[in-house]
């Protein structure tokens, strides 16, 4: 059993270094290698899941001061295995077809298993510093799977590792408090108070670090960026699942275990906050997006917002909600984010200007679209519904405001989602794209997959919250039961009205602007709202922007004191030494009676001296 | 024995000038012959060296080293006049009024007698002021004349301070004179012979403000002749007799130490000031000889073990790159024909042996490891910062930097770059490989034996603390 810990570590590195020695030979031979190296994850992760060998662990000594190579596995690590594996097969059967013309797939590959890699051995650390190197690990993938987009996109990548760099930055310093503070670095054995200052410091950088690999504001800038420079597969599976659940994970371990979180304190309401602000900041800003993939990744970063509401607020219900939707999230986004690269590979653009009716043509991935968009804004009976539903109960048993924050940012998901659906899928088809017909094999089946899985978990949510969730909180839960419809129908009531009002909203939008994609035009041109959007868009509010501007800064008054110094030592020194030189030099004109006074103002200058000093 | 280092120059030369044949030819030969004996004497058989049968003569670590200094210089001045000199008949004067001036400097050194030492001062110089001026040209003269000049002035002070120090001890041997000294109540007169002793040796050492005549002697006289001047002659008639008069006769009170710290110091900088600008190369080596006499005597006035010491390291590290830089501008003016840096160029392309010397010279000048300059320098420079001089400390290595900074410039006016125009036929100046070669190879050889083997230490350098 140990040795199956460090296999569904290694496994995937050394696939990925396969493949990447395979880079010269047939697309065939790679496809077949990928796929395999997949599968053989999935199984280790089943393998691991079933629950006979929960709390198995791995303890090597490695270094000293407590930094032991220390491997352990949950319930809810052995969950992530298995989620991660399975985001890995959908994504590797879909890139054989989408990377297939693409000069850079097996780069492509090889940084997906080491990501698998790296996340399978994040989440089975149990030594803080080993899960640390693990998260790190991810920071090169990232940049990896970026840069090879676009031409440009090492721009992004560089963004993107920069982003991250800090929040990693974040992670080490909280890491290293919490281990100064709970004098010891394994994960199980921490369990530190919130109320003194050093702890709730250390949780605060911990969990800055955490929501950053999610993805919430305001380490979110470089998602919408890599949405148009990377490759759509990574958008797929990295942003939208992976990070999700490796961040959350973190978050939810931090919140659980390793930190008392309670009701009690303002750390919640700090969590809370977070996640009200990331809701509603990146919903407003997917709402006017005109790209296809740009709407998508800003959508990611609003749902990140839901989980950390739901985790923050510190009741059952809405932990249980967080997590929940995290996988939820991870299925319908990765579903989302799968369709837009059908359209892409199809029609060869994601502007919305240029799509339109793309329904008649590919109506198996419209279809996937219409189930996951539904899953996203939270229409019963799909898996969004359920996870939302907990996560408003939950806001709502701490204070009203969450709820409505919550709320408004499921209105606006959906209005969004019926403007993106519209202007894609319904509505005139252009010339240029009456030749377009329906994705691929290879691609249709994964997205059907996840999209069942969507309607599955929604049905049957019985089955994820007793297998899979609630198994987490173990005692905490007490004797709820979440499973099945939502207890309380006044909620329900409330959510049925805000998805009929975006549904109203998007009607008069469209009946305004006369076509679909014009139909949040209205919200954008609001008087107020304009000049913000304005601002945003031309990134004046993204951090990293200003962070540039500010080393840019630093680095010219820098270079001004270097340029001083080279005056100071090689023109003003210089000068000096050479003019006093000259002066003495002149002065030396040949004249011996001269020298010869010189000699003897000097021999009296020495006697008086001596005699009189 | 030491009685035949006096007197063997002094029949030589005598000998030589003998009008019978080859004998003119020989004096060169017997010149250097003689002073690597000298030098072979001095270094292997100093216990024997300590006996003197006819003239009472002292023999102790100072004069050692002194011996072999003198003797080092000599050898490459002869070497090199063998060579830049034409005339078989110029030569042998030449050579004769070099091995005059050896035999005057080991009377310097030898002596244990104010008057000897004087006279002895004397023949040295009239045999360097023939020297100067034996080119016969208009340079040489003025340069021959500016020295004669000074020299007098320095001459008139010295013997003024023999006489007054004979008058109050009775005798002018430093035993004798330095006994009375302590308890004689005639202090003025002590002092004003101090002073004047101070001010005529400070003329002779080159010291600014007496430099005045040192510039213009060491660029106008020959090659050769530069090489014996910059190289002995000033130190051994200028500082060695201070620092025998100052250190073994009248005592080193703080007064005169103070003033051979500030005279030191303003020598040091305005000697590396000046040679910044030079452009003849032999006049910007003339400054920079003035400038590490300053180092010398400042490290002399310290008044510490360590600061003597490092004193007389540094006088026999001097003698020897200051040499070797002088045999690289003899090479040079043979070769092109002109020592002025603006017209010459590259020469380290056609000149590969004569680039090599000039920089270890110049690093040894300039006091980089692991040549030998380097040690004395941080002798020089530990002992004024243990003496708890650091202002002085902090110029000393300043101008460290100035002076590898004058050496880099000359370095790269004539030896790198490009060769200039008219230059591309001329070749190595094989004919002075001999002293270029014994001369780096000194300087390397001590540098690394210093490193490596605490014997030089031991036996050469720390004994001359005891003095």
């Amino acid at each position: 059993m140990n040795a199956m810990l460090l296999s569904i570590i290694i496994l995937p590195a050394l696939a990925g270094l396969l493949i990447l020695a395979m880079a010269k030979l047939p697309r065939m031979l790679q496809g077949i290698v990928v796929v395999a190296a997949a599968l053989a994850d999935l199984y280790l992760g089943w393998k691991l899941f079933d629950g006979s060998s929960v709390g198995v662990s791995l303890v090597l000594p490695w270094a000293p001061f407590g930094m032991d190579f220390a491997l352990r596995l949950y319930h809810f690590s052995g969950f992530i295995l298995l989620a991660s594996a399975g985001f890995c097969v959908a994504i590797c059967l879909y890139c054989l077809q989408f990377m297939a013309k693409n000069r850079h797939a097996a780069q492509f590959y090889a940084y997906l298993f080491f990501s698998i890699a790296m996340i399978n051995g994040a989440v089975l650390a149990d030594n803080l510093v080993v899960m640390l190197f693990f998260w790190e690990g991810l920071l090169l993938t990232l940049f990896g799977m970026i840069a090879i987009g676009n031409p440009d996109a090492h721009k992004t990548a560089v963004k993107a590792l920069i982003i991250c760099g800090v929040a990693d930055l974040c992670l080490m310093f909280g890491i290293a408090m919490c281990g100064h503070l709970a004098h010891t670095l394994t994960i199980s054995k921490i369990n530190l108070p919130l109320t003194t200052f050093w702890g709730g410091t250390a949780f605060i950088f911990l969990m800055l670090g955490a929501i950053a690999k999610a993805g919430a504001i305001p380490f979110h800038t470089w998602i919408p960026d890599a949405a148009i420079d990377a490759p759509l597969p990574f958008m797929a599976l990295v942003p939208a699942a992976l990070e999700k659940l490796l961040g959350i994970y973190f978050l939810a371990r931090l919140s659980l275990d390793m930190f008392q979180l309670t009701v009690r304190g303002p750390m919640t309401h700090v969590l809370m906050i977070i996640g009200a602000v990331t809701i509603l900041v990146a919903v407003m800003m997917a709402l006017i997006q005109k790209d296809y993939k740009r709407l998508l990744a800003y959508h990611a970063v609003s749902q990140v917002g839901y989980m950390v509401l739901g985790i923050g607020t510190g009741v059952p219900a809405g932990i249980v909600g967080g997590i929940f939707h995290m996988i939820n999230h991870a299925m319908y986004k990765c579903c989302l984010f799968l369709t837009g690269g059908a359209v892409e590979k199809q029609c060869g653009t994601t502007d919305l200007n240029k799509l339109g009716g793309m329904g008649r043509k590919m109506p198996v991935t419209f279809i996937c679209f219409i189930v996951a968009a539904a899953s996203i804004s939270g229409v019963p009976p799909f898996n969004g519904f359920f996870s939302k539903e907990l996560v408003y109960d939950g806001a709502l048993a701490r204070s009203q405001w969450y709820y409505w924050a919550a709320l408004l940012g499921s209105f606006l998901t959906a209005a969004s989602f019926l403007k993106l659906g519209h202007s894609a899928y319904l509505g005139k088809i252009s010339d240029q794209m009456k030749q377009v017909k329906e994705a691929p094999l290879a691609m249709i089946v994964p997205m059907l997959f996840i999209a069942g899985m969507c309607v599955f978990f929604g049905v049957c949510n019985s089955f994820p919250l007793h297998k899979l969730i609630q198994p987490i909180l173990g005692e905490r839960l007490g004797e709820h039961d979440f499973a099945g419809w939502p207890e309380s129908p006044k909620l329900v009531i409330f959510t049925c009205v805000a998805l009929l009002l975006a549904l109203l909203n998007h009607w008069y939008g469209y009946k305004r602007s006369g076509s679909g994609i014009g139909a949040a035009d209205h919200i954008h041109h609001a008087p107020v709202l304009s000049g913000i959007y304005d601002k945003a868009e031309r990134r004046l509010f993204d951090p990293y922007e200003i962070g540039l501007k500010l080393c840019r800064g630093v680095a010219g008054v820098s270079w001004a004191v270097d340029r001083f110094v080279k005056w100071f030592s090689d023109v003003f020194a210089a000068g000096i030494a050479v003019d006093c030189g000259r002066w003495i030099s002149w002065r030396h004109n040949g004249n011996y009676a001269l020298y010869l006074a010189w000699s003897l103002v000097g021999i009296c200058a020495v006697i008086v001296w001596i005699m009189f000093g | 024995m030491s009685d035949m280092l006096l007197i063997a120059p002094l029949m030589g030369v005598l000998l030589f000038n003998l009008p019978l044949p080859f004998f003119r030819k020989a004096m060169i030969p017997f010149g250097v012959a003689f002073a690597l004996f000298q030098a072979v004497a001095v270094i292997f058989f100093p216990q024997a060296l300590a006996v003197s049968i006819m003239f009472p003569l002292m023999l102790d670590d100072l004069t050692l080293v002194m011996l072999l200094s003198i003797a080092v210089v000599v050898m490459s001045a002869l070497l090199v006049g063998r060579v830049t000199i034409g005339d078989e008949i110029k030569r042998c004067n030449f050579a004769s009024l070099v091995i005059l001036a050896l035999l005057g400097m080991n009377g310097v050194v030898l002596c244990s007698d104010l008057f000897s030492i004087y006279v002895f001062v004397e023949i040295t110089a009239v045999s360097s002021f023939i020297l100067i001026a034996s080119e016969k040209g208009r340079s040489g003269f003025e340069g021959a004349f500016k020295y004669f000049v000074l020299s007098a002035t320095a001459s008139v002070a010295l013997l003024t301070g023999v006489a007054l120090l004979l008058i109050v001890s009775g005798s002018t041997r430093f035993i004798d004179v330095a006994s009375v000294l302590g308890t004689s109540a005639n202090k003025p007169f002590l002092m004003l012979a101090m002073a004047l002793f101070a001010g005529g040796l400070f003329i002779k050492s080159g010291l600014m403000p007496f430099h005045g005549w040192v510039p213009d002697a060491y660029s106008s006289a020959p090659s050769s002749v530069s090489v014996l001047l910059a190289g002995i002659v000033t130190k051994t008639t200028g500082v060695y007799v201070l620092i025998r008069i100052m250190g073994d006769v009248l005592g080193l009170t703080p007064t005169i130490k103070e003033i051979m710290m500030v005279v030191g110091v303003i020598t040091l900088v305005g000697g590396a000031l000046a040679a910044l600008v030079q452009n003849n190369f032999k006049r910007m080596l003339a400054y920079s000889s003035i400038s590490q006499v300053g180092y010398i005597v400042l490290s002399f006035g310290t008044g510490t073990p360590l600061g003597i010491a490092g004193a007389v390291f540094h006088i026999f590290n001097h003698s020897v790159f200051k040499s070797l830089l002088f045999v690289n501008a003899a090479a040079v003016e043979k070769k092109t024909g002109t020592c002025a840096m603006n017209e010459l160029g590259g020469l380290a392309a056609r000149m590969p042996m004569t680039g090599f010397a000039s920089v270890i010279g110049m690093l040894s000048t300039a006091g980089v490891p692991p040549l030998s300059g380097f040690w004395s320098k941080l002798v020089i420079i530990l002992a004024l910062w243990q003496s708890g001089h650091f202002a002085y400390a902090f110029i000393a290595v300043l101008f460290s930097l100035v002076t590898l900074a004058y050496f880099l410039l000359m370095q790269r006016k004539v030896f790198f770059g490009h060769l200039r125009h008219g230059l591309e036929n001329i070749g190595e100046a094989v004919e002075l490989a001999a002293p270029t070669v014994l001369l780096v190879a000194i300087t390397i050889c001590i540098g690394l034996l210093m490193m490596f083997s605490p014997a030089i230490n031991g036996s050469f350098l720390l004994p001359v603390t005891g003095f």
